[in-house]
Formats: C-alpha cells, sequence, structure tokens
C-alpha cells in the first residue's frame, strides 16, 4: 500500500492523529480535573459572587 | 414614530441577547447544549473527507504523495484561521472589553500551535520525496515557522503573567502585532522566488487543481475547521474553569 512513498504516507498520517489526540486528550483531561477541584472548592461552603447572586434572585422570585 | 420605538425595543432585545452569550455562566450552558451536536458533525466530515481522499485517483506528478497534501493543506490554513480568531479575540479585549475575549485567544494559542506544527511537519514529510529535500529556508517555510514560534511565545507569555487584566491587555497586544506575518505567509509565495509553490485553491481565478483533488480537499478543510472550533470551544469552557477557581482560590485567602 502506497508504493514507494509509504515511508513519508504513514508518518505523516500517524503523526496528525497523534498530535490532534493528544490535544482533544490533554483538553479533556484538564476540564475534568479543573471540574474536580472547583467541586471541591464549593463543597468547601465557597462560591462565586454570581452564583450567590442568582441563588439570591432563584430566591425573591 | 411607534414604529422606531418597536424597532428600537426589538434591536435593544438582540443587543441584549448577544451580550447574554457573554456571559460565562451563559456560554457554559450554550456549549453543553451544542457541543454533541459539532462533535457529531465534525466525525461525519471526517469521515467523509478521509473516504473521498483515500479513493481519490493518483496525482500524474506526486503519485500517493498527494495523500499528504489533505492533511497538510488543512493543517497550513488552519494554522492561519486560528492566529485570526486569535487577532479578533484580542481586537474584542482591547476595543470592546467583552469578557469571553481572553478566554478566546488563550483556548487558541495551543491548538494553533499544534496545527501549525502539523503543518511544518506534514510539509516536510511530502517535500523529501518531492523537492528533495526536508527543509529549505524559503519564505513560505520560514514565515510558518515564525508562526509556531509567535505562537509559543504568546502560550508563555500568558502563563507567565499573574494579574488577568495586564496579562489579557499584553496577550491581544502581542497577538495584534504578530498578526502582521499572516499576510506574509500568505502572499510570501508572490512576493519572493519561493520553492515553495504559490496558491492552487484561493486565487482570483479559477483553482488550478482537478476536481478529483479540490473536493476531498475542501471537505478535509471544513472537517479540520469544524475540529478547531470543537477543540476551540471546550478549551475555553477549561479557561473559564481555571477563572472560576482562581477566584474562588482568592476569596478563601481573603477569607481566611
Amino acid at each position: 500500500m502506497f508504493g514507494e512513498y509509504a515511508g513519508y504516507i504513514i508518518p505523516s498520517y500517524l503523526l496528525t492523529i497523534l498530535v490532534i489526540g493528544s490535544v482533544f486528550v490533554w483538553i479533556r483531561l484538564v476540564y475534568r480535573s479543573r471540574r474536580k477541584e472547583l467541586e471541591a472548592l464549593e463543597a468547601g461552603g465557597l462560591k462565586r459572587r454570581s452564583a450567590v447572586r442568582q441563588e439570591a434572585n432563584t430566591r425573591d422570585s | 414614530m411607534s414604529d422606531a420605538l418597536t424597532e428600537e425595543k426589538r434591536s435593544q432585545g438582540f443587543w441584549a441577547w448577544l451580550t447574554g452569550l457573554a456571559n460565562p455562566t451563559r456560554f457554559m450552558a450554550l456549549t453543553d447544549a451544542i457541543m454533541p451536536f459539532i462533535a457529531s458533525i465534525t466525525v461525519l466530515a471526517l469521515a467523509a473527507g478521509l473516504y473521498m481522499a483515500f479513493t481519490a485517483p493518483e496525482d500524474y506528478q506526486q503519485g500517493e504523495t498527494v495523500l499528504i497534501m489533505f492533511i497538510h493543506v488543512p493543517a497550513a490554513w488552519l494554522a492561519m484561521m486560528c492566529y485570526s480568531v486569535m487577532s479578533l479575540s484580542a481586537l474584542g479585549t482591547l476595543v470592546w472589553r467583552h469578557p469571553l475575549a481572553d478566554v478566546s485567544l488563550r483556548a487558541a494559542a495551543p491548538i494553533g500551535a499544534a496545527f501549525t506544527l502539523l503543518a511544518l511537519v506534514t510539509g516536510s514529510l511530502w517535500g523529501k520525496p518531492m523537492w528533495g529535500t526536508w527543509w529549505v529556508w524559503d519564505a513560505r517555510l520560514t514565515s510558518v515557522l515564525v508562526l509556531l514560534i509567535i505562537y509559543l511565545g504568546i502560550i508563555t507569555l500568558g502563563r507567565a503573567l499573574e494579574e488577568p487584566t495586564q496579562a489579557a491587555k499584553a496577550l491581544a497586544v502581542t497577538t495584534l502585532i504578530g498578526f502582521v506575518n499572516i499576510p506574509i505567509i500568505k502572499f510570501s509565495v508572490d512576493w519572493w522566488n519561493t520553492l515553495h509553490q504559490p496558491a492552487s485553491v484561493s486565487r482570483f481565478d479559477r483553482p488550478a487543481m482537478d476536481a478529483a483533488f479540490l473536493y476531498p480537499l475542501l471537505i478535509m478543510a471544513l472537517a479540520y475547521m469544524l475540529m478547531f472550533f470543537t477543540l476551540h470551544l471546550m478549551n475555553m469552557r477549561n479557561e473559564i474553569l481555571r477563572r472560576r477557581i482562581r477566584t474562588l482560590k482568592i476569596r478563601a485567602a481573603e477569607a481566611g
């Protein structure tokens, strides 16, 4: 398959899969770890001002 | 008169809706809803593009190395498009002080760097069998290498500056200065005598490429563009979470 150029075509596709796949996995892992960290902080009673305001608005309405 | 008032109210309503989207909480909710849809279209476009690429005929000059073009050219286009998105975001930070502009700029930088790296490496893997060399210091290749260095510089600068407002301004100004490299990349093949061939698709007259190669290339370009937007939205969510964590940590430190 790919004849005499296989040594150039296959690495090109493999590298593309590797680089884009790594970016995707990295973004997913960062998302997970940040979600966990945020949940831990919120579980400790900390809340952002906007979240507090939102809760107050919900109560008032 | 009443028509004018209704029109004004309508335009205010539209503006409120538009600025409402700029709210990070609404942005997170919106992306939660649209992400599966964009990701699905990306996968479909990528599958269609790859199918068309691998069933395309051999090029009479390039032979089967034309297969590299289907991933090299979209990567190169995306490298420039991503930087253009960052430059628009930089304007959003400096001119409109849009709350999500700096988030967008920071989130796009690593993705742009990845596409630029892919453009350089796949170009090199195509160049060796076709030109007989891995690399030449011609204007196109050198200006794309400069783009990669600019991306890495912006990522490093963003990590080095702690104060958010100062960092946002510094990143926006640096990004806008770096934008000068984008037209240089695009027109380098016209302005200088380069080993890299001139534009084959984005020309003022018709593309200098047969439909058998043009359509797979355009579908792959669409797939890459969708892939960029998917990754960009995902990374923007990460950046919003990073800011929320930072805010809570500061509040915890102030309270403690």
